[in-house]
């Protein structure tokens, strides 16, 4: 690969990806950044001059390596980027499906190529509606619905359930207090809701246990939903499944099935990024008393936390197992978490 | 055993015919006492019992030109049965059963004429109380009554297969695939028929000696399946050295696909999945585990193993002592201790015998309780699965699909004689006491007792050899595919036989 990845390197200066990628997620805040992430390879490889299938896989692979690299947490991306390499591998491989001969030009596969991923992009926007209508269908009326974070289809969900004059519900909505531009999302859909004259009770994560003999379902968003079904997403998640369990309560995930991700997480422990969350440490003193000590070991300890750069539990994430979700409500339909890895499957294989 | 030869498809029918009221006269005539009402398959045991006492009553007699009558009324009808085999060679055949002899005895020393004549008398049905339905066959240990179609090479493979040499499903496979190649190198179509027709009967005896001995392996089995399409596929026009070409080459493929490459695959994925401190634990003994503990270790990952065994194929000896030959931390528990071994590993990686489509682990007796102990420990059980193990069918439990093992591997031969003292205490109605008053004291061997066992009413010993573990207690299947739940089983073992 490094080779094909040395031919690629040529077109690179003239193409910031992580630039792209940044004005693309700020351009429009309704982009989530799996798709971000696919539009901007899309642009990546208009702006190229690749004329060739393996020039534009390598080109692709070098972009993706950048984009992942650029930020601290790739799940959500990495499931865009790898969906879109598997389709442009798909139909590289297969010029016939596109009804162009091998003879062809490359350049009108590429061209189909940009056209079809724009169209990707389009559709993947659309997705959200769709999964906003499937998943009105589950709150039933008089029903309170307990949610968390600053989800987009879950506010896309709850708004288009709110618009429907025919039903009243109630939402118990957990927002941390900190001001992450996930809460922002989260006060956003509060005020939407409210104007919908929809009651929503604001509650820290301390009261999720507290509010549940209130509620009656859980709906929460994903980041990313791995192939065992299980999902990832913001900090706080996972205990809101296993209080939703122990109480019986249904726990839906809402998410477009462009954020399914190849990936077996077995435990909090087992994901591919840096969290920050157990950081252990001891009062300044008694660490400085401790230095002196043992000089050679602290001093691998602080060097360990100065290079990890990782996340907190501000923008942690953690990782619901699927025995905990009661249905994944996804564009294409209403999943068992033991469907998605039969999904996974069918797209890669 | 001559039953089989009957049984072929391949025998002229008037041969068979006339083998078989021989076959059933001979044992009435050379052991009154023992030829009551027979079921075929105490048939068989009484049979195996009379060959046994023949033959020691050679010895005593030394020489085969003195053996009594009976026997040799029943060596006619064994030459009759086999038709065209010559004089020569059955005399040739006699001799080895007996080498196979100290091979079983590894795991158990085959059981003295006596006693396995009463064991004969026996209804094998009441033995295994509801594993009954599973005593179909008698464990085949010769190659006596063998047909003559079977190759040399399989059956060479079968005693390998009944003296658990050659052990393990996909070991099991690979080794029948390989001795199919031989098969076919040597294979010359006779005039009249085509490569495509004559061969797949030829491998109906073979398969069926092989089951003999061992019953086979779900691997086996989608091997032989796919194996009898490729060559029913075969162009009755092609040249025959081509068509035997092919042949070879696609079985290579397909070892080379369906294990080598797909255990690198599984491997690689199964290496990231060992963290640095982890402590895996793992029971009996799986080749793909093995292999992946062993690359985890010279990635340099530090981490150690411990190892669950039970008696009493001790398959988890070998692989300890493998792993800790490469350097590896290696504990070694039996499953009498898995409840303490489980509270110091972190994740726990089985083999597999097969994998169903319900998602369940079919795999050697006693994985079910360890991954039960580990889902309660909430540990990660991840299963290594080539899906050549995968099958279309579903267990819901370990009894109605199993596989029973000659019981007397249970009890070693160090357990038998520290139980020999207890002669005494056995019960005044036992028929051994009963019955064995003059000899009594003289010498008592150790296999005596599984004399006392087989001859007692009401106590029975049972070996089953695997056990089905449900799919919620695995937490992720490795395949070549990538991981899985157990629950996308049936979706992979769709791919893999529709390609």
């Amino acid at each position: 690969m490094s080779t094909t990845t040395s031919m690629a390197e040529k077109p690179l200066p003239s193409f910031d990806i992580v630039a792209t990628y940044r004005r693309i997620l700020a351009q429009d805040d309704e982009l989530t950044m799996p798709v971000a992430a696919i539009e901007a390879l899309v642009e990546a490889i208009a702006h190229s001059t690749v004329s060739t299938v393996a020039e534009t896989l390598a080109l692709l692979e070098h972009h993706t390596a950048v984009l992942k690299a650029s930020i601290a947490n790739p799940i959500s991306l990495s499931a865009g980027t790898d969906l879109f390499q598997r389709y442009l591998v798909t139909t590289l491989n297969r010029p016939a499906a596109l009804n162009l001969g091998p003879s062809d030009d490359f350049r009108i596969i590429r061209n189909h190529l940009l056209s079809n991923g724009k169209l990707f992009v389009d559709r993947a926007k659309q997705s959200r509606e769709k999964i906003a209508s499937f998943g009105t269908s589950f709150i039933r009326e008089g029903a309170t619905v307990l949610t968390n974070g600053g989800s987009r289809v879950v506010g896309a969900l709850l708004r288009r359930a709110a618009e429907s004059s025919t039903m009243r519900f109630k939402v118990v909505y957990v927002l941390s207090s900190s001001k992450s531009s996930d809460s922002e999302g989260g006060l956003k859909t509060v005020a939407d809701l409210r104007a919908h004259n929809v009651p929503v009770a604001v509650i820290p994560d301390s009261a999720v246990a507290y509010s549940l003999g209130k509620v009656d379902m859980v709906i929460v968003g994903a980041e990313g939903v791995v192939e065992n079904g299980g999902i990832i997403s913001r900090l706080g998640t996972y205990q809101m499944g296993l209080l939703a369990k122990s109480k019986g309560k249904p726990f839906y995930v809402v998410a477009e099935s462009h954020k399914f991700v190849r990936l077996y997480p077995l435990s909090q422990f087992d994901l591919p990024i840096e969290q920050k969350i157990l950081d252990f440490s001891i009062a300044a003193d008694a660490k400085a008393a401790s230095a002196t000590a043992k000089p050679s070991e602290d001093e691998g300890v602080a060097d360990l936390n100065n290079r990890r750069p990782g996340l907190t539990s501000d923008d942690g994430v953690d990782f619901t197992p699927p025995d905990l979700i009661s249905g994944i409500i996804t564009e294409s339909g209403v999943l068992t978490p033991s469907a998605v890895s039969e999904e996974l499957i069918k797209i890669w294989f | 055993m001559s039953e089989t030869a009957a049984k072929e498809a391949v025998q002229p029918p008037t041969e068979s015919k006339d083998a078989k009221p021989a076959e059933g006269e001979a044992p009435k005539s050379a052991e009154g006492e023992t030829a009551k009402k027979i079921s075929p398959a105490e048939l068989k045991k009484q049979k195996a019992a009379e060959k046994q006492a023949r033959r020691a009553q050679q010895k005593t007699t030394s020489g085969p030109a003195a053996t009594p009558q009976g026997p040799q009324s029943k060596e006619g009808a064994k030459q009759q049965q086999k038709g065209s085999k010559q004089a020569p060679k059955d005399d040739k055949s006699r001799p080895i059963p007996t080498r196979t002899k100290p091979s079983q005895t590894n795991i158990a020393p085959p059981p003295p004429q006596q006693q396995s004549k009463r064991e004969a008398k026996q209804d094998p049905k009441q033995l295994g109380l509801f594993f009954g339905h599973l005593y179909s066959q008698p464990r085949k240990h010769s190659m006596v009554g063998t047909s003559k179609d079977v190759h040399p090479a399989v059956l060479a493979l079968g005693l390998q297969y009944s003296s658990y040499t050659i052990c393990g499903s996909t070991a099991r496979m690979v080794a029948m695939l390989l001795a199919f190649k031989a098969l076919i190198e040597s294979y010359h179509t006779p005039k009249g028929t085509s490569l495509s027709r004559h061969l797949i009967q030829l491998l109906g005896p073979q398969i069926e000696y092989l089951r003999d001995c061992r019953p086979y392996s779900i691997s086996m089995g989608n091997a032989i399946r796919w194996l009898k399409d490729i060559i029913v596929k075969t162009d009755p026009s092609t040249p025959e050295y081509e068509a035997k070409r092919d042949l070879l080459e696609e079985i290579d493929m397909f070892i080379r696909e369906r294990v080598t490459a797909a255990d690198k695959l599984i491997r690689d994925v199964a290496v990231t999945k060992i963290l640095p401190g982890d402590v895996i634990l793992t029971y009996a003994s799986s080749s793909i585990v093995e292999q992946t503990l062993l690359q985890a270790h010279a990635s340099g990952i530090p981490f150690s193993v411990i190892v669950v065994d039970s008696k009493p194929l001790f398959e988890g000896k070998t692989l300890a002592r493998k792993l800790a030959n490469a350097g590896l931390k290696v504990r070694y528990f039996l499953i009498t201790g898995a409840s303490h071994a489980i509270k110091d590993a972190s994740k726990v990686f089985l083999g597999a015998h097969a994998m169903m489509s319900n998602g369940r682990l079919y795999s050697r007796v006693g994985t079910a309780l360890v991954s039960m102990l580990a889902n309660a420990q909430s540990l990660p059980v991840i299963v290594l699965c080539e899906s050549v193990k995968f099958t279309e069918k579903v267990a819901l439990d370990s009894i109605v699909g199993n596989e029973v093992a000659p019981p007397e591997e249970l009890l070693s031969e160090s357990e038998r004689y520290a139980l020999l003292h207890l002669k005494p205490h056995l019960p005044k109605s036992h028929p051994v006491t009963t019955e064995e008053t003059p000899a009594e004291g003289a010498k008592s061997a150790p296999s005596d007792v599984l004399k006392w066992i087989e001859a007692s009413k009401n106590l029975h010993h049972l070996q089953v050899l695997y056990d089905v573990t449900p799919a919620e207690y695995i937490d992720m299947v490795i395949t070549e595919y990538g991981s899985l739940p157990p629950s996308s089983v049936p979706v992979v073992h769709r791919l893999s036989t529709n390609i």
